[in-house]
């Protein structure tokens, strides 16, 4: 009980600040902005965790492949970076709309 | 936000010419004197840059072997072009002061749409038009309806996925960089330390310090990693995605 409502007063003091400091300001500024910038934080944290998560999957398999069979160590290295590089775009999607979210501000 | 875009030096945006394209004009400058230098005297027994650029190819020739098998050094020109290129304009974005080509999107989206156009011309020059077709159409025919959408998909991510994967690399390890050299340069903590205070001076020399050493150490070192890795990994995805173009006719 305690716990949830800590976790719902402390989620409500979150997204009320930015709102709340902008709308003190007067009105010029949306108050899309501020929680743009939250989200792309919270996104790329999120994303770049997960991603490690799944990089780390990947070539932990690969480390005991070629500690199976070492002669093979070539192609398993090869294989294993291309499929790094492919778990690794999906950061890379949150990487950019973290990006245009922060630079480019399509949403004031 | 200034030093986070952080434009080069040398800059003809006034006369209405991009960054990257004007450095996208120094890479090739680069390969046209690389390229020309190892040429210009061939000899048998191979020398100096000549000897050093039989290597870089002969690695490209290998890749090259491995992925695609028989016949698959008729697409050097386009791969290691692609390839020189890529990793020229990674390694042009380590230098201070210098821009990667390939940070900006246009450059990356204009590598993987090249690519892209290739691979399918290259698969309907291979095995004619309707031939090609079929095989965006699983592997039975009551199954095409449901394939065909699936496979245009996912032929379209690729140019996406290979521009953008690339694009990201370059330009969020700049933007790493910019933000560690905002963080420890004169507005950072070398600059709080010059301000001559006690606490700034025990606090910012070894920060100072140590970020210097981070940055210097780790990830340089991991930028031009990343360089090698990417321009690898472009070549690699655009080799496969021929292989896949030329050597599905076999399996119909």
């Amino acid at each position: 009980m305690r716990r949830s409502l800590m976790l719902t007063l402390m989620t409500w003091s979150l997204l009320s600040i930015p709102g709340s400091a902008f709308a003190a300001e007067g009105g010029t500024g949306g108050w899309v902005g501020p929680f743009a910038v939250l989200a792309a934080g919270l996104g790329m944290g999120l994303a770049s965790g997960l991603c490690g998560l799944g990089q780390g999957r990947a070539a932990a398999s690969a480390v005991d492949a070629i500690a199976r069979q070492p002669g093979a160590a070539g192609r398993i290295q090869t294989v294993m970076i291309i499929g790094l590089a492919l778990i690794e775009s999906l950061a890379l999607y949150v990487f950019v709309i973290a990006a245009i979210l922060l630079f480019v501000q399509p949403v004031k | 936000m200034q030093a986070i875009e952080h434009p080069p030096f040398v800059s003809l945006v006034g006369h209405g010419i991009p960054d990257h394209v004007l450095y996208t004009w120094v890479v090739m400058g680069v390969l046209v004197v690389l390229s020309f230098a190892a040429s210009r005297n061939v000899q048998l027994a191979p020398r100096g840059i000549q000897n050093f650029m039989e290597a870089v190819l002969e690695q490209f020739l290998t890749l090259l072997d491995d992925v695609i098998g028989l016949g698959g050094r008729r697409y050097l020109p386009l791969i290691g072009t692609l390839g020189l290129f890529i990793l020229t304009s990674n390694l042009l974005g380590l230098i201070p002061g210098l821009m990667a080509p390939t940070s900006n999107l246009n450059t990356t989206a204009a590598c993987a749409l090249i690519v892209f156009v290739a691979y399918h011309v290259i698969g309907i020059r291979k095995q004619g038009f309707v031939n090609y077709l079929k095989h965006f159409c699983g592997p039975v025919p009551w199954l095409a309806p449901l394939m065909f959408p699936i496979e245009l998909v996912s032929h379209l991510a690729r140019p996406l996925s290979l521009s953008l994967r690339l694009f990201g690399n370059m330009f969020g390890g700049h933007v790493l960089l910019a933000i560690i050299f905002l963080l420890t340069g004169l507005d950072g903590l070398i600059g709080w330390a010059l301000t001559g205070k006690l606490g700034a001076i025990l606090l910012g020399v070894p920060g100072g310090v140590v970020m210097v050493a981070f940055t210097v150490g780790f990830l340089l070192p991991l930028k031009i990693l990343v360089a090698f890795l990417q321009a690898f990994i472009f070549c690699m995805l655009s080799m496969l995605y021929i292989a896949g173009a030329v050597e599905e006719a076999e399996h119909h």
